[in-house]
């Protein structure tokens, strides 16, 4: 298309600038109901599973229909997520912190009906636009990352995985019949953009093989000073090397002491280290940021590595819905994955999940690394 | 990589315009980024960030750390912004000539 013009003037871009501006206020975006109720509500419930209802101290009704979206989306789904906001909710709606999003009605028949309404809305190959659920204990969506879609250190994809993974567990999306809520979330490298580090179950994106070196470019690409500092092993040093008789500043890498992190990539471009065979991901478990009971906790790596089986990655799939199913079938009411683990202790976790416990699972990152270990005998067979 | 040609002098740049070399810097260089960075006048003060700049790139191989850019030259960053108003990093670092910034940026 030809070029068209917003008004900006290149020759003077500082003319007209408008900044710091910041976010447009929320209380613009609010529905009447809640506007009016707003710090005033008495209680809530579940009226069922993708439905909720809040009852302020005046005795105002507010229904929420919340409705899974896949995050990555084009104009034309939010204009249809708006069109459903018009014709049911005067234009209103929200997102969540999980990217659902929800839709706020005053009665419970207009719930129910905007709830029937969206399950019937279906994309030409058959999926659903946007299914209703993610409330109680269920799997709500997946909180997740870039991949392959943009990033340029991914070691695996994030909408692959969480389509595959939410297809998989779809019956507990739109079901709440589980001992608590299954937090599950996906990070394409171990930057951990998001919530891996604290979800119930968590998909991350690890490499196998040391980055290779463009000895030739790397001085000319890089601050060599800070891709030393980036390593958390110390595997890197600054070196020289001669090509063709060219004398290249550059950096060697112990390839013993380094782990395939990634992050002196992160920090100079001639270090790559994604590699197609030796790239896949690790499968963790046990962690939650509430309060509840029990303090929050890191998630823990149970499976070191499952390979990058594109575009469905079945491997990954079937762990996920063996501890989800060992979890619902061994843990009591209100007790998270990581509190049904850490009650029945991680050797009988391993036993009951069916999954092979390997040296790669041992902590063995600094002086921490001996807190993991057991030092006490109480343990089962 | 394209290469720029500007006042006789030729310049290989990447897609975001950052010089691939630091030893292909010459005061040319300066000339022709001003433009795109939003630069009408190159004054001593743009001058004096930039020779700071390329000073410690030389002698510590890495860009100075915005706090340290401030605190020897002696503009706070607002006057930084004011001078190059793509900032610290995307502006001056690529005027004098130093590596693409990276990390999570």
């Amino acid at each position: 298309m030809a070029f068209i013009s917003s008004g900006y003037n290149p020759e003077k871009p500082m003319e007209n600038r408008i900044t710091d501006i910041g976010p447009q206020h929320f209380t613009e975006f609010l529905q009447p109901v809640i506007k009016k109720n707003f710090g005033k509500w008495l209680y809530h419930e579940i009226i069922e599973p993708g439905v909720l209802l809040h009852v302020a101290e005046s005795g105002d009704e507010v229904y929420t229909v919340r409705a899974g979206t896949a995050r990555l989306m084009s104009v034309t789904m939010i204009r249809e997520i708006c069109d459903v906001a018009d014709k049911f909710c005067d234009g209103y709606l929200r997102f969540t912190t999980r990217n659902n999003v929800e839709f706020m009605v005053e009665t419970k028949e207009e719930a129910l009906n905007l709830k029937k309404y969206l399950n019937e809305q279906k994309f030409e190959q058959g999926s659903y636009k946007l299914p209703v659920g993610g409330t109680g204990a269920g799997v709500s969506n997946i909180v997740h990352t870039q991949g392959w879609v943009h990033c340029h250190t991914p070691a695996t994809d994030a909408s692959g995985t969480v389509k595959a993974t939410m297809d998989a567990v779809f019956d507990h999306f739109t079901d709440m019949k589980l001992p608590a809520p299954v937090r599950i979330a996906m990070a394409c490298c171990l930057n951990m953009c998001g919530a891996v580090h604290c979800s119930d179950i968590a998909i991350l994106g690890v490499h196998r093989k040391p980055p290779m070196i463009d000895h030739q470019y790397l001085d000319n690409l890089c601050e060599i000073p800070l891709a030393v500092a980036s390593c958390p092993t110390g595997a890197i040093r600054p070196s020289k090397v001669e090509i063709e008789g060219t004398q290249y500043k550059t950096v060697a890498i112990k390839e013993e002491r380094c782990m395939f992190c990634g992050n002196c990539y992160t920090m100079c471009p001639s270090l790559p280290l994604s590699d197609s065979q030796g790239d896949g991901v690790a499968i963790m478990v046990g962690g939650k940021i509430s309060n509840r009971i029990t303090k929050p906790a890191f998630s823990k790596v149970v499976v070191p590595f499952l390979p990058n089986n594109t575009p469905r990655w079945p491997e990954m799939t079937e762990v996920i819905e063996k501890i989800l199913t060992a979890y619902s079938e061994g843990a009591n009411k209100y007790e998270r994955l990581g509190d049904w683990a850490n009650r029945i202790g991680w050797e009988r976790f391993f036993e009951v999940c069916d999954l092979e416990f390997s040296e790669h699972l041992i902590d063995d990152f600094r002086d921490p690394a001996y807190y993991t270990w057991r030092q006490t005998t109480q343990f089962k067979w | 990589m394209a290469v720029v040609e500007f006042q006789g002098k030729t310049f290989e740049v990447d897609e975001d315009g950052f010089l691939q070399r630091f030893e292909d810097w010459t005061p040319e260089w300066v000339d022709y980024v001003k433009d795109t960075e939003g630069i009408k006048e190159l004054t001593e003060d743009h001058q004096k960030v930039i020779d700071f700049l390329q000073d410690y790139y030389k002698k510590n191989g890495i860009a100075p750390m915005v706090r340290i850019l401030s605190k020897v030259t002696g503009f706070k960053l607002k006057q930084i912004y004011e001078l190059f108003p793509s900032g610290p990093g995307k502006g001056a670092c690529k005027m004098a000539g130093l590596p693409k910034p990276t990390g999570c940026v």
